[in-house]
């Protein structure tokens, strides 16, 4: 950001400093939360990310509830962690797909970079050309032995050298008992994250930090452990170190692809947190209890609804949490795939902070014909699926009969709420997490934010308001910083964290003020945006 | 499946990008994507339904629409698991995707010998346009139809060519192999009958 680095003024508060901060209050504090609060920035340890797998990925979630669930019915052995690998010794059709990689690729460099409607297509590939190297964040992976997996521009067959060094400095570096995280070079950043079996590199020169960087390389790891299992990964790479491991992910560029999108604009991945759509309490009490009294079934794990990437309602087993790192995950699956909207779906996928050994199985559907409210609905028995999609038939009955579905749609078509609903004047945007729940809220962007580039460069401030805070050599509480076109206001507390953009010539006191106002404000909306309740079945 | 009203169920099976969706989509809803819509391929699976009259009879066919991506593969038998039916399509103009096939065909006789294999063709229209295009000659697919005793149908999603045909064909076959097992069914039952009291006898002798 260079206007940041402009004409700025920062005043870092401490401890005394804060008599008016008032931290009693978090709104959308919540001690029954749907979710896990999840490992937010400061938890990431280096180390604890490098620590084997086994450790730090939870295992035998799903075998535990086929157990419990299942000893009374089936003779059948519980068969829901699939460890059969595909025979991985055949050779011969590493270009088999071709076609579908093409269409991949192609609709990344439409995505992207207007820039490269008139580049030279063939050399759009390429390490040596511009729009390449052009590009603002970076991110492959590759194996163990330095094989191309993903990369998020060009075709990962056309990098092959590059990453053949990234595997190189990693290698190197370990040989000495080492570990390599990252390397600064003028303005880019590379971060390295090494797991079992898998090279993850990121390069930025965005305003990305290097901890957010690995953030977003964890969410990427554990997108592959969701499509893959982290049993299955293990299992190939046993079998065979210099497997390529393109082959079982073709199809699922698209996940990466839309991932690492989300990660540029949605801050819910930033904040570890998930936006719910806003709704009355009332109409959300509602539409949990018709799917609990109409999905009682036996193994189901989890039943969601999600709209546009927001949460309407949870509903989970007894006992068993969903964690926020995998409902972004679900999100992600949801976002990114349009095959979904045809018919109704039985997909495997497999959470990682749930369980990494194997897949929960899930039904997917669409409640409404314009394809925006999405259920979905997780469970471990991998042949209930015309149970699952009678109890989705109920349920879609039921909620149009109470009319949720038309309060949902209508909740979308408002879309979120307008800053000006606050009645603060002088502040333009904010971001709101509830630590204890693991939720966020904000604002519709609004001007000056929503011209192109814009938008973008207020997640970059964010993104800087927010490492700024985080950072682990010296964390901050309250930060209140000038800059050239605003000014930003961060606050964070036990309950929660706030992010704040007010417009360039607001006080320190004025926007200490209006800070506690909006809290007021957010404690009084609390029941609309956030779920503070969890139901189960 | 419990909880189903599905009497036939039908499983497509065969390689990514072979036009599995594309079949069903015409099939169901009589409509073809491929040319406005980009590809994209099917995650896990999709199931669709329809009902046909077949003499009379009404008859609920359920379609289990798979992805054809290869880490599915090993998931694959719940999908396919008590189908009546399986169309293993592959792509006129892609040989590794007729190649797939036969993998397809030995993975079904070893877990669901009772399941009746059709072999479908697909993209029919690029070879009309193009006959220079043809990947797989008729005459490979036709052995390999006779092997695995299968049907062998060529279609196009985007013209309809053949699909209500093998879908028919699919539901004849289904309640000719019904009306059969009710026979044998009823035979069965009887010799079952006669052997217990002849085993009877011999005790008591």
């Amino acid at each position: 950001m260079a206007a940041l680095g402009e004409a700025e003024q920062v005043v870092a508060t401490t401890d005394s400093d804060q008599g008016d901060f008032n931290e009693a209050e978090a709104p959308g504090k919540s001690d029954d939360a749907p979710f896990f609060p999840s490992d937010s920035i400061e938890e990431l340890i280096y180390d604890d990310l490098t620590e084997a797998d086994h450790q730090t990925l939870h295992k035998g979630t799903i075998h535990s509830i086929v157990r419990q669930t299942s000893y009374d019915s089936r003779s059948e052995t519980p068969n829901t962690v699939d460890q059969d690998t595909p025979d991985i010794s055949a050779g011969e059709e590493s270009l088999e797909d071709s076609a579908e990689t093409q269409v991949n690729s192609n609709s990344i460099s439409v995505g992207e970079q207007e820039e490269c409607l008139d580049a030279e297509v063939e050399d759009e590939e390429d390490v040596n050309s511009p729009n390449w190297k052009n590009q603002k964040k970076h991110v492959f992976i590759l194996s163990e032995s330095g094989k191309p997996v993903y990369s998020r521009h060009g075709h990962e067959d056309k990098l092959v050298t590059i990453m053949g060094v990234m595997q190189a400095l990693v290698s190197f570096v370990q040989d000495s008992k080492d570990s390599l995280r990252s390397i600064v070079a003028g303005k880019h950043k590379f971060v390295f994250l090494v797991r079992d079996h898998l090279i993850l590199v990121g390069v930025t020169r965005g305003t990305d930090s290097t901890q957010q960087m690995l953030l977003q390389l964890m969410y990427v790891y554990n997108q592959v452990i969701s499509v893959l299992t982290h049993s299955q990964l293990s299992k190939i790479f046993k079998q065979r170190r210099n497997y390529d491991l393109r082959r079982l992910l073709t199809g699922a560029e698209k996940f990466f692809d839309n991932l690492l999108n989300l990660m540029d604009s949605e801050p819910g991945l930033l904040l570890s947190a998930v936006r719910c759509l806003p709704l009355d309490n009332q109409v959300r009490d509602i539409i949990a209890q018709t799917i609990v009294q109409n999905a009682k079934v036996k193994d189901l794990v989890f039943a969601l609804i999600i709209a546009k990437n927001q949460l309407v309602t949870l509903v989970r087993m007894k006992k068993y949490y969903l964690h926020s790192m995998d409902l972004h995950l679900i999100i992600n699956l949801v976002n990114a795939s349009e095959s979904f909207k045809e018919a109704e779906s039985w997909t495997p996928i497999c959470l990682p902070k749930f369980d990494a050994s194997g897949y929960l199985q899930a039904h997917v559907s669409y409640l409404d014909s314009d394809c925006q409210v999405c259920l979905l609905l997780l469970s471990v028995d991998r042949d209930s699926f015309f149970t699952l999609s009678e109890c989705k038939d109920k349920i879609k009955t039921r909620l149009t009969r109470y009319n949720a579905l038309e309060a949902i749609d209508s909740s979308l078509r408002r879309k979120s709420y307008s800053t000006q609903q606050c009645g603060i004047t002088d502040l333009r945007h904010f971001l709101y997490k509830a630590r204890s729940t693991a939720q966020y809220t904000s604002p519709e962007l609004e001007a000056p934010y929503c011209l192109p580039g814009e938008d973008e460069r207020l997640f970059g401030m964010y993104q800087y308001l927010h490492h700024r805070i985080h950072t682990s050599g010296r964390p901050l509480k309250i930060l209140f910083h000038v800059g050239q076109y605003e000014t930003l206001l961060g606050w964070v507390t036990q309950g929660f964290e706030l992010y704040a953009v007010f417009g360039p010539l607001v006080t320190k006191t004025g926007a200490i003020h209006a800070v506690n106002k909006l809290l007021r404000w957010i404690k009084r909306e609390e029941d609309r945006l956030f779920i503070l309740n969890s139901p189960t079945f | 499946m419990a909880g189903s009203k599905v009497d036939a169920k039908v499983v497509l099976l065969g390689k990514s990008y072979a036009g599995k969706t594309c079949l069903v989509e015409r099939y169901l809803k009589n409509r073809f994507l491929g040319d406005t819509v980009p590809y994209q391929n099917t995650i896990g699976a999709a199931y669709g339904a329809k009902t046909v009259t077949i003499n009379g009879k009404n008859i609920v066919i359920g379609i289990w629409d798979t992805a054809g991506s290869e880490r599915y593969e090993a998931m694959s038998r719940i999908y396919y698991r008590g189908a009546r039916a399986a169309i293993l399509c592959f792509d006129l103009t892609d040989k590794s995707s007729f190649d797939r096939v036969r993998f397809w065909i030995g993975e079904l006789r070893q877990h669901e010998s009772e399941c009746k294999i059709y072999l479908c063709g697909t993209k029919y229209d690029l070879i009309a346009e193009d006959p220079e295009k043809r990947a797989v000659s008729v005459s490979d697919a036709k052995s390999l139809a006779v092997d695995c005793m299968a049907d062998l149908f060529e279609t196009s999603s985007k013209t309809g060519k053949d699909i209500l045909e093998m879908f028919n064909k699919i539901a004849q076959n289904y309640v000719a192999s019904k009306n059969l097992k009710e026979e044998k069914a009823e035979d069965q039952s009887f010799v079952l009958k006669e052997s217990g009291r002849r085993h009877h006898c011999l005790c008591t002798s």
